[in-house]
């Protein structure tokens, strides 16, 4: 115990010491900061008050935003549908025999570390490689990146169920899979769907972020826009992001308030 | 007299010392038994063990003649021996006939299970089950709005519904006020004289188990300290049980 207290010390002061050494390293007379930039900045910032609000970008931009919740919407059901799958398997709960137990675990776990080790913009780079440029390829990219993270969630919600509810049901007679239905899952249920709503935010933003990869959206509006220095457009994509993601965050908190009461 | 529980020198100790050591006992068809003694002494151990959740270090625990350690976990063990909990142990997130159905589950496939969380299977057995605890209104509810004594019935009810021929119960009334345990416990005894069954609960108050119970069994640190019918156990045979827990406190 007090080996590791003090192998951990060791290690913070080593870190605090790789930090101020790359302190160091920066060359601050050249100036962090872009200088020039500085008349750029207060002129985007001075866009905020005027977006663009003609019909024709405003239907640019809705229909980008659309798009962008599409690809959110079904790569989220790509996601759920993997990680219920594998996180179920991973945590253990369905298999009677232990041997059997043992190699669906370890399995799953394999698989799911595999899908989450790499980042969705990567897999969507693959996917291109693989299928070519179309919504496909950025659903399957956000449903698989995703799964992988859902799916390993799930599992450690599903073993850490409260264990003394599945001791009664198995008493009163209930198999494994039984067990699973009327207890193990309703009982972690509510942080299941807390995750994966939170993570249903994550993707909005990374199907937004897709447009760099050539898949179309609201990233792809929006580097548009920056390109042609039309601080006003960026604007209006930014305040339509911005509700979005308010409007999901109300949508799951109300979720989760109707779960919990 | 017809056995319905025999227990044959079972054993089981913990690291700490505790356990049983050695309890030999035999308990008829239709006999009330109220388990009583000290925290620690070793009710919920005996309880477990009449129940199958353990298997004894050494000794046999016979339910109705078979071995238990023969009987099939799932069904066929539900259908000789239930338990409810001081905690009850239900799932909140469900409704109460979720709740209570899952007594069932013995008996029931993998479609028929899937389909009575969204269609209530054999909801008149449930029904009657709840009514009989005094909570067929709340037949909709989630279980986490109930009170404590409300989700005790509840899992009263789930007991009724899978119906064993052997009730056990582990302090039922712990966690209850005198006024709910008294109903409670008039509940249980009166199911088990109704239909014939089997009860055995282990209770803290002596003045409990000599009102609703025919038979006392006193444990202490993991033995038999007295077996003796309530209408013979004397106050004497109480102070000597609870000397030992008057000390601790
Ligand atoms: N799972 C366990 N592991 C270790 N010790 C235990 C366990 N269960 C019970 N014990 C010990 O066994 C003793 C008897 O426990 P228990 O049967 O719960 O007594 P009672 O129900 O009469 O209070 C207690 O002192 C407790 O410390
Ligand atoms: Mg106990």
């Amino acid at each position: 115990m007090t080996g590791l207290r003090s192998s951990r010390s060791i290690l913070t002061i080593l870190l605090l010491a790789a930090f101020g050494w790359s302190l160091t390293s920066v060359d601050w007379r050249e100036g962090v900061l872009n200088v020039q930039g500085t008349p750029a900045l207060l002129e985007f910032l001075a866009a905020a008050v005027r977006p663009v609000l003609t019909p024709a970008f405003l239907g640019r931009a809705v229909a980008a935003l659309w798009q962008t919740v599409a690809y959110a919407v079904a790569g989220m059901t790509v996601a759920l549908l993997i990680g219920a799958v594998l996180g179920t398997l991973a945590s253990g709960a369905l298999a009677h025999r232990r041997v059997a137990r043992f190699g669906e675990v370890v399995g799953a776990r394999a698989t799911l570390g595999l899908l989450r080790a790499i980042h969705e913009l990567v897999w969507a780079w693959l996917f291109i490689a693989a299928l070519g440029l179309s919504p496909i390829t950025g659903v399957l990219a956000l449903g698989v990146a995703y799964g992988g993270i859902l799916g390993l969630i799930f599992a450690q919600h599903l073993a850490d169920a409260p264990t003394a509810p599945l001791r009664a049901l198995q008493a009163a007679g209930a198999r494994p899979w039984q067990a699973f239905l009327y207890g193990r899952l309703p009982l972690v249920l509510p942080d299941l769907v807390s995750y994966a709503l939170y993570r249903f935010e994550c993707a909005l933003r990374a199907a937004a972020v897709f447009s760099f990869v050539g898949l179309g959206g609201l990233g792809a509006e929006l580097q548009l826009s920056l390109r042609e220095l039309n601080y006003g457009e960026v604007w209006t994509l930014l305040f339509l992001l911005i509700a979005l993601i308010v409007a999901v965050d109300w949508w799951s908190g109300e979720v989760r308030r109707r779960m919990t009461t | 007299m017809i056995e319905a529980v025999r227990l044959e020198e079972v054993c089981r100790r913990y690291p700490n010392g505790a356990g049983l050591h050695p309890v030999s006992l035999s308990i008829g068809v239709g006999e009330t038994v109220a388990i009583v003694g000290p925290s620690g002494a070793g009710k919920s151990t005996l309880l477990s063990l009449i129940a199958g959740v353990f298997p004894p270090d050494t000794g046999r625990v016979f339910l109705h003649g078979r071995l238990l350690a023969d009987l099939a976990p799932g069904r066929e063990l539900a259908r000789l021996v239930g338990i409810v909990h001081q905690q009850f142990d239900l799932v909140p997130q469900l409704s109460v006939h979720s709740n209570v159905l899952a007594g069932r589950l013995g008996e029931w496939g993998l479609a028929r299970s899937l389909l009575s969380l969204v269609v209530p299977q054999d909801a008149a057995l449930a029904k009657r089950a709840l009514e009989r605890v005094g909570l067929l209104d709340r037949w909709n509810e989630r279980t986490s709005r109930l009170s404590g004594g409300e989700q005790q019935r509840v899992a009263l009810a789930r007991l009724l519904v899978q119906n064993p021929r052997i009730i056990l119960a582990d302090e039922p009334v712990a966690s209850l006020d005198p006024a709910r345990a008294e109903d409670l416990l008039a509940l249980l005894t009166g199911i088990a004289a109704g239909e014939g069954k089997t009860l055995i609960a282990s209770l803290h108050s002596v003045a409990l188990a000599r009102r609703f119970f025919n038979r006392i069994v006193a444990l202490r640190a993991g033995l038999v300290q007295f077996d003796r019918p309530a209408a013979e156990v004397a106050d004497d045979d109480l102070a000597e049980i609870y000397a030992l827990e008057d000390h601790v406190r």
